[in-house]
Formats: structure tokens, C-alpha cells, sequence
């Protein structure tokens, strides 16, 4: 069969070798099940607070002090702050790769924002099982999460429960 | 050269063109505003449709660089795509109606209201929601409370399925508020 878009169709089958080698790998390693233990760590997600993306239309646009260092200066902000959201959004991720489907049906995330996150400062998510409760067939699991800078600074903490097995 | 260089130049390298065209944005969101805390009292409650459309969808992931292929209802070089989830087509990311509450609670706000800060949620998913789907938001304030010095109101909110009629998501709130 022919590729479809000549270079790009071939780009495709080479990213699938490439993702067969390493990231599918990776991938089966993350769902939690009901044999994962309390302590299991998730798997981090590290992502940089560009001032582009802090200042995008559907982020922060509506606010200067999220994207402009001028405006941020003038009400005391040292730089720009990414809006609090943006780091929950991080966090929803790296729990979507462990829980999957558990995480759209039932399931329950509180964030608490206990400091700003400011343009350039680059953040990596973090959870940690730390208890699970029978129900049903399986468990409702719960772990602490949070986001923290290279200094290991936490910007945003909380937890997250969701069914597994159930 | 001097606006390329510096702390804000590392930031956001701009020309002299781009940042006359910032400050004129700015500008045009200069206006008369009070406190979030004197805006707002108990009981008020405000709602709004929001249509999750597949574009948007994608312009809220795009900046969190969130790439989870469950999401996408759009393609570049296919356009709109029933797309594949564990619920069948696309889906909506867990926490993207949480993030359009913010557009509700500040709707009467231009721009927004002065001094507030979003510190805390408690979200419920109780189903998910397709791409496409039209969602009505509700908020309503149901505290107003001090601590540690510092003033805050909290919000209770709903989102439902304005065809269907399916709660999809619960929510409690806080604003800190100068």
C-alpha cells in the first residue's frame, strides 16, 4: 500500500519503530492497577512556564501580569506568574497516564496553589499511593500530589482519588 | 539593541513594533474595576453555555503541551475527527471545564476584577464529556471568609449537559481577594 503523504507517511512508520523501542515500553508501565501499591510514585512530567504559552488566548491572556514583564513589574511581580490552572492542567495529565479511563468517571482532584510559578521556572509533577480502599471489585485509590521547581520548591499541592478495578 | 537585552528581553524577545502593539492591549484593558470581594455577595450566581468545541479543546492543550490523543476531535490534514477514547469519541481533559469557570464567576468583572487570585479547587469528574458537547457552567457564591489575614470568597459549581441534562463535574472554589 502505498504511504499516503510520501515522506510523511514514512516519518509515521519510522516514529512507530522508534515509540516500539522506547516510549510503548514506558507507556505499559504507567496504569495503576489493583495490585499497585501504597508508595507506588507516578512517573513525573516536567514542563518549562514559557511566557508564550503563560500568555496564550485561552490561558492567561486576559491578565498581563500572566504574560507581560512590564505590566507584572508595575503591580510588584518580579516577572510574569503562570496562572494556577496551568499547573493543575500538569497534574491532570501525569494522573491520566496511572488512572486512564478512572480518571473521567467518579474520580476526585484538589489542587491548592501555596506558590507562584514565574516565567522561566521550570516545574515537574509528583505523586505518591498513598492509601487505597476496597470498593467494589477493586480499590478507590488515593495519592498526594503536587508541583515543585528545580529548587524543589512546591507551587501546588494536593490529592487525588479515583476507582480502580471497580 | 537594548530591548532585546535584559531580564524582559530573555522573557519575551519583542521589536519596537510588537511592544507598541502590547501596551495598546494593555491599554484597552484598563478599566474602572473594584475588588473581586466587594463584587460579589453571597448567594449571587451567575451561569453560562459553553460550547466544547474541537478547536478549543486543542487551544487548552496546546500551552499545557498535553498531547494525550484521547482529546483530539481535530486533525491537521483531516479536520474534524470522531477521534478515540475508552468512552468511544473524543473527550474532553478532566479539568478543562474547571479552568472556563474562571470566565463565568469574572463575566461581570471587565477584565477582570483587581487583586483576585484563584487558590484553591475541589473537583469532582463525574463523567466524561464528549468533544462537542455544549456544557451550561453555574457558579454560585457561598462564603466569604477571612484567614491568616487575607479575604476569599468561595464558590459552589455545576456543570451539566445542557442537551442531556448529565452532571459532569462539581466544584468548590476559592478567590483570594485583596
Amino acid at each position: 500500500m502505498p504511504l499516503p503523504f510520501g515522506w510523511a507517511g514514512k516519518a509515521r512508520e519510522w516514529e512507530k519503530d522508534r515509540m516500539a523501542e522506547t516510549g510503548e515500553r514506558l507507556l505499559a508501565s504507567l496504569p495503576i492497577t489493583p495490585e499497585t501499591p501504597v508508595g507506588f510514585e507516578f512517573q513525573p512530567l516536567r514542563k518549562k512556564a514559557a511566557i508564550q504559552l503563560m500568555g496564550s488566548r485561552a490561558w492567561g491572556r486576559f491578565n498581563p501580569n500572566h504574560w507581560d514583564p512590564e505590566y507584572a513589574q508595575s503591580t510588584g511581580l518580579s516577572d510574569p506568574i503562570q496562572t494556577g490552572e496551568m499547573s493543575s492542567a500538569y497534574i491532570a495529565e501525569m494522573c491520566v497516564n496511572h488512572f486512564g479511563a478512572a480518571m473521567f468517571k467518579g474520580a476526585r482532584i484538589v489542587c491548592k496553589y501555596i506558590a507562584s510559578t514565574v516565567a522561566g521556572e521550570v516545574v515537574t509533577t509528583h505523586g505518591v499511593v498513598t492509601g487505597k480502599t476496597p470498593k467494589g471489585n477493586g480499590f478507590r485509590f488515593r495519592a498526594d500530589i503536587w508541583c515543585e521547581n528545580e529548587a524543589g520548591e512546591k507551587k501546588t499541592v494536593g490529592w487525588v482519588e479515583a476507582d480502580v478495578g471497580v | 539593541m537594548d530591548e532585546m537585552t535584559g531580564k524582559d528581553g530573555e522573557l519575551k524577545p519583542m521589536t519596537a513594533v510588537q511592544k507598541a502593539q502590547t501596551r495598546a492591549f494593555i491599554e484597552g484593558l484598563q478599566q474602572e474595576s473594584q475588588t473581586y470581594w466587594d463584587m460579589v455577595e453571597i448567594g449571587d450566581e451567575l451561569s453560562r453555555e459553553l460550547h466544547l468545541t474541537p478547536e478549543l479543546v486543542i487551544l487548552y492543550l496546546d500551552p499545557v503541551e498535553d498531547y494525550n490523543p484521547w482529546y483530539e476531535g481535530w486533525r491537521m490534514n483531516t479536520w474534524h475527527i470522531p477521534g478515540e477514547s475508552p468512552f468511544g469519541g473524543a473527550i474532553v481533559p478532566p479539568l478543562l471545564v474547571s479552568h472556563f469557570v474562571l470566565s463565568v464567576q469574572f463575566d461581570h468583572t471587565r477584565p477582570f476584577a483587581i487583586g483576585s487570585i484563584h487558590t484553591f479547587h475541589d473537583s469532582e469528574i463525574l463523567e466524561p464529556i464528549p468533544v462537542g458537547a455544549t456544557v451550561r457552567i453555574t457558579t454560585r457564591a457561598v462564603d466569604k471568609f477571612e484567614k491568616r489575614g487575607r479575604r476569599y470568597v468561595r464558590h459552589e459549581v455545576t456543570v451539566t449537559d445542557v442537551a442531556s441534562g448529565i452532571l459532569y463535574f462539581r466544584e468548590t472554589r476559592d478567590i483570594l481577594s485583596l
